[in-house]
C-alpha cells in the first residue's frame, strides 16, 4: 500500500473516530436535557429515600454530569457500555440482540432499492417525458411523501389480514430451522422492507433520473453514438456509470435515515431491532440504552458512509487517482 | 436506441419484481405453515412490551406481572368486586386484637423443582420485602413486624400495630418466592433471577426471545386447575411495539387473546369482527382530577365546587370514553367495590350558572386562569381534557392545558407542582390503605396536598379495623367528605375492553388490566372449541 493510501486511510478513521466522540458527547448531554427525572423511571415509587438513594446512587446518577461523562467516556474506551436503566443488562448484550435484525433489515432495503431504482431511473430516463416518465415522476414524488407508521399498517392490513400471505409481525417464528428458518425470516422481512424502500425509493429514483438524462447530453456520450456503439452499451456502461455517482452519495445520506427510520418501522412491524430498543428505551428514559444505541448507529453510518467512498473510487478513478 | 434500452430495463425491472413474487409467494406459504396461534393446545397472548424484570417482588410493569403472575402464587386472588378469595391461602384470620394475622396455605403446591411451597418461603418472602424495602408491597406493610411458621402450612405474622389493611395487602400483592432459590442470592431486591426459573404457577417460562416472545410450558400437577393439570400446553406472550399491529395480528390468527386493554376507538373496530369476542372487564380504579389544595385560588372549596360543576360527566363518558365507562357517582368507593360503595354517594351536578355563582361568591367573578397537567401518552386524558377546558370555560375560567411526557408528568405530580392534575389510578383495591396514601396528611400519593384532621382520623380508624364490616362506616364517611370538599373529583370508572378469538372459552374474569382475563386461574382454565 502506498504512503498516499496509508494517509488517506489513516485521515479517514481518525474523521470517523471525531465523528464518533461528537455523536457521543451530543447524545450523552442531549439526553440529560430531555424533560424528566431517569431516578424516576428506576426508583420504584414505593421505596423509601435511603434505598432510592442507594439505587440512583449504583448508576451514578448522583454525580455531576461532567464527573458522569468523563466515566462514560473512560468505560466507553474499555467497551463498556453500562448498564441498561430498566434491563437490569449490559446494554452490549441489549443491543446485541438487537442488531443483526435491523442490520439485516436496512441493508435489505438498501438492496431492493438499488436493485428496483436502477431500472426504474434508466427506464424514466431513456423515455424523458412519455407516460412511463410520467408515471415514474408522480410514484417517486408520492413515494417520497409516504409516513411510514401509515404504509405499515396498509401493507399489514391487506398483505397480513386481507391477503394472509404475510405474518404481522415479528422476525422469525418460534421453532424453526433450516430453509424454514429461512423462510421465515424472510417472510417477516418482506413488508418492514417493502415500507424502508417505498419511502427512500421515489428519491434514489427521481435523482438517477435527472442526473442520466444530463448524462445523456453530454458530449463523450454523442461521441460513443456516433462511434457506433450500441444503444444498450452507450446507457448501461457510458452514461449510467457517470450517473450513479450522485445516486451513491445520496444512498450513503439515505442509509442514515434508513436507520432512523427503522425506530418507527420496527415498532409498527414488531420487528426486534435496535429502532425498537430505541422507541422502548425513550419511554424509559433508559440513558445508557439510548447512548448505545445511538453510538451504534452512529458507528453504522460512518461506516455506510465509508463504503460510499470506496463505492465512489470504483465508479470514478479520479477520485482514486486524487 | 430508446426501444432497446427500455426494452432492457424493462426486462430488469420484471426480473426484480419476478424475483421479488416468488419472495412473497415462498414467504406467504411460511407464513401459512408457521404462524402463532394455529395450535388448540396453545394460546399466544399479544402484549405491548417485554419482560423488564423476572423477579416478581421487583418487576412492576403489566408485562412483568401478566408473565411471572404465572409462575409466581400469591396469597389471595380477588374476586370480580374487588374481594380476596384464596389462592395459596386457604384461610386467614386476625387474632389479638389485630397485631396478629395467621394465615393458612395449601399442602398440594409445589415448586417446579419438586419441593413443596411452604410457610417458610412465605416468612422469607416477606422478610426480604421488609428488610430490602422491595417494591410497592413494602410500602404497603409499614405495620409488618415479623413472621415465623408456625407450620409448613401455617404462618404467624406480627403487627407494630392493629392494622385491618394488612393480610389484604400482602395477600393479593406480595408474590411467594422460593426461599431455596431468591435465598441464594446476597440481595433479594438485585436477583434478576433471568434464567433456570424455579416457579409454582400453572405455568414455567422455558424460552425468552427478547422483542419477540415468553414462551411458558404447562405444569403438572397443578392444584388450582381442574383434574390438577391447566387445558392447555402452553401459554406464549408476543411482543408487539404497537396496538394497532397487535389488534391485526388477532384478526388474521397469528395472535389468539390480547392482554392490554384496547382504547375505545379500536375496541368498537374489533367489536363489529365476527371471528372476534371481546370481554369487559370494570377497572379496579378511577380517573380523576385532583386540585393542588395548598395552592390559592384551589384552596378555596367554592372554586373546587365551581370547578366540579363546570364538567360535563356524561359527555366525557359518552364522547370521549365512547360509552366504555360508568359513574364513579364523584365518590372514590366506586361500584366496582360493591362492599365498600356507598349507595348514597351522587355525582357532581354540570350547572354551569352555579359554577359562575360559586365563583362569584369565591371573589372571581371575572373569571380565573389555571393550569391542567396530564400524561400526553394517555389517549382517553388527552380528550377528556379538552372537554373539561371547554366546559370550564363557559363558568369563565380559563384552563392552560399542558399535555407533558411522562416522567416530567410524573415528576410534577410528586412535587406538587400543579394546579389540576389529571389522571387515573389503576388500581385501588383496598380503600383503608389506598385512601391513606391518597389522602392523608403527608400521604405517599396525596397529590392534592389535602390535610384534614377529621378525614384522617376516620381513614385511621379504618384502618385499624380488622373485620372489614366496621370499616365500611368511616371510610364511606371519609369518602363523603373527600367528595363534599372536592379533595378529589372523580371523573368516572372505566370499562376495559380485552378481545379474543371466536373459538376461545373458559376464561376467569377478574377486575382490572393487570388481571382481567389472563391471569393464572383463567390461562389453566382457557381451552379452544
Amino acid at each position: 500500500m502506498s504512503t498516499a493510501a496509508v494517509g488517506f486511510a489513516a485521515r479517514r478513521v481518525l474523521r470517523g473516530l471525531l465523528t464518533m466522540w461528537f455523536a457521543v458527547t451530543v447524545t450523552f448531554f442531549l439526553l440529560r436535557l430531555l424533560p424528566g427525572d431517569p431516578a424516576l423511571a428506576i426508583a420504584d415509587p414505593g421505596m423509601t429515600e435511603e434505598l432510592r438513594a442507594n439505587l440512583i446512587a449504583s448508576y451514578g446518577l448522583d454525580r455531576p454530569i461532567l464527573v458522569q461523562y468523563w466515566e462514560y467516556l473512560v468505560h466507553l474506551v474499555q467497551g463498556d457500555l453500562g448498564v441498561s436503566f430498566r434491563q437490569n443488562q449490559p446494554v452490549t448484550t441489549v443491543l446485541l440482540e438487537r442488531l443483526p435484525w435491523t442490520l439485516l433489515l436496512a441493508l435489505s432495503a438498501v438492496v431492493v432499492t438499488v436493485a428496483v431504482g436502477i431500472p426504474l431511473g434508466v427506464l424514466a430516463a431513456t423515455r424523458a417525458r412519455s407516460w412511463v416518465d410520467r408515471v415514474v415522476q408522480v410514484g417517486g414524488v408520492t413515494a417520497q411523501s409516504m409516513f411510514v407508521p401509515s404504509i405499515g399498517v396498509l401493507l399489514l392490513y391487506v398483505f397480513g389480514v386481507t391477503l394472509g400471505w404475510l405474518p404481522i409481525g415479528g422476525a422469525i417464528d418460534e421453532d424453526v430451522t433450516g430453509l424454514a428458518a429461512v423462510g421465515s425470516v424472510v417472510a417477516h422481512l418482506v413488508l418492514p422492507c417493502l415500507s424502508l424502500v417505498l419511502i427512500q425509493l421515489g428519491s434514489y429514483v427521481l435523482t438517477l433520473r435527472t442526473t442520466l438524462i444530463e448524462t445523456l447530453g453530454e458530449d463523450y456520450v454523442s461521441l460513443a453514438r456516433a462511434k457506433g456503439v450500441t444503444a444498450r452499451k452507450v446507457v448501461w456502461k457510458h452514461a449510467l456509470r457517470n450517473a450513479l455517482l450522485p445516486t451513491t452519495t445520496l444512498m450513503g445520506l439515505q442509509f442514515s435515515l434508513l436507520v432512523g427510520g427503522a425506530v418507527l418501522t420496527e415498532t409498527i412491524y414488531a420487528y426486534p431491532g435496535v429502532g425498537r430498543a430505541i422507541f422502548e428505551a425513550v419511554g424509559r428514559l433508559d440513558f445508557p440504552v439510548l447512548q448505545g444505541a445511538f453510538l451504534v448507529l452512529a458507528f453504522t453510518v460512518i461506516i455506510a458512509n465509508l463504503l460510499t467512498d470506496i463505492a465512489y473510487g470504483l465508479l470514478d478513478p479520479r477520485v482514486r487517482t486524487s | 436506441m430508446r426501444p432497446v434500452t427500455a426494452r432492457r430495463a424493462v426486462r430488469g425491472l420484471a426480473a426484480v419484481l419476478g424475483a421479488a413474487a416468488l419472495v412473497v409467494s415462498a414467504a406467504a406459504c411460511g407464513a401459512g405453515g408457521a404462524s402463532g396461534g394455529k395450535s388448540a393446545t396453545r394460546i399466544v397472548i399479544g402484549t405491548t412490551a417485554d419482560v423488564v424484570n423476572y423477579n416478581p417482588l421487583v418487576g412492576n410493569s403489566r408485562t412483568d406481572s401478566w408473565v411471572t403472575n404465572l409462575m409466581y402464587p400469591k396469597l389471595m386472588s380477588m374476586d370480580m368486586e374487588g374481594k380476596r378469595v384464596p389462592h395459596l391461602a386457604t384461610s386467614w384470620e386476625y387474632a389479638e386484637g389485630g397485631t396478629k394475622a395467621r394465615v393458612k396455605i395449601r399442602d398440594d403446591m409445589k415448586w417446579t423443582d419438586g419441593k413443596p411451597v411452604s410457610a417458610d418461603d412465605v416468612v422469607f418472602t416477606i422478610d426480604a420485602v421488609a428488610k430490602e424495602k422491595i417494591g410497592v408491597v413494602a410500602g404497603l406493610i409499614s405495620s409488618y413486624g415479623s413472621a415465623k411458621a408456625l407450620s409448613p402450612t401455617e404462618v404467624e405474622f406480627t403487627l407494630t400495630k392493629p392494622d385491618g389493611t394488612f393480610l389484604d395487602n400482602v395477600g393479593f400483592w406480595m408474590a411467594v418466592v422460593p426461599a431455596h432459590v431468591f435465598g441464594k442470592a446476597p440481595s433479594v431486591a438485585k436477583f434478576a433471577n433471568d434464567s433456570d426459573w424455579v416457579s409454582a404457577g400453572p405455568y414455567k417460562l422455558t424460552k425468552v426471545e427478547r422483542g419477540q416472545r415468553y414462551v411458558l410450558d404447562r405444569v403438572t400437577p397443578y392444584p388450582l386447575a381442574p383434574d390438577n393439570t391447566p387445558n392447555l400446553e402452553q401459554v406464549v406472550f408476543r411482543v408487539f411495539g404497537d396496538v394497532n399491529t397487535e389488534v391485526l395480528a388477532l384478526r388474521n390468527g397469528e395472535i389468539d387473546l390480547v392482554a392490554n386493554a384496547l382504547p375505545p376507538t379500536l375496541a368498537k373496530s374489533v367489536q363489529n369482527d365476527n371471528k372476534l369476542k371481546t370481554v369487559e372487564i370494570p377497572s379496579l380504579g378511577w380517573a380523576h382530577m385532583q386540585y393542588n389544595v395548598q395552592r390559592a385560588p384551589l384552596d378555596k372549596l367554592e372554586v373546587r365546587q365551581a370547578l366540579a360543576a363546570a364538567v360535563d360527566y356524561e359527555a366525557i363518558r359518552k364522547s370521549a370514553l365512547q360509552g366504555a365507562a360508568v359513574s364513579s357517582d364523584s365518590s372514590v368507593l366506586t361500584p366496582t367495590l360493591k362492599q365498600w360503595h356507598d349507595p348514597s354517594a351522587q355525582e357532581y351536578r354540570h350547572d354551569v350558572a352555579k359554577a359562575k355563582e360559586l365563583l362569584a361568591k369565591a371573589g372571581h367573578a371575572d373569571g380565573l386562569t389555571l393550569s391542567m397537567i396530564y400524561d400526553q401518552a394517555d389517549p382517553n386524558i388527552a380528550k377528556w381534557a379538552q372537554l373539561v377546558r371547554d366546559g370550564a370555560k363557559e363558568a369563565g375560567i380559563e384552563i392552560k392545558l399542558e399535555g407533558l411526557e411522562r416522567n416530567t408528568y410524573v415528576a410534577k405530580g410528586s412535587n406538587r407542582d400543579f394546579d389540576i392534575y389529571a389522571g387515573s389510578w389503576a388500581i385501588m383495591d383496598n380503600p383503608p390503605a389506598n385512601l391513606g396514601l391518597a389522602f392523608k396528611c403527608g400521604g405517599f400519593i396525596n397529590y392534592a396536598n389535602v390535610c384534614d384532621p377529621e378525614l384522617d382520623k376516620l381513614i385511621s380508624q379504618a384502618q385499624e379495623q380488622t373485620d372489614p364490616q366496621a370499616a365500611k362506616d368511616p371510610i364511606q364517611r371519609a369518602a363523603r367528605i373527600i367528595s363534599e370538599q372536592v379533595y378529589d373529583n372523580v371523573l368516572y370508572v372505566e370499562k376495559f375492553t380485552f378481545a379474543h378469538g371466536a373459538k376461545w372459552t373458559g376464561f376467569e374474569q377478574r377486575p382490572s388490566e393487570l388481571l382481567s382475563i389472563v391471569n393464572p386461574e383463567s390461562l389453566a382454565k382457557a381451552k379452544a372449541n
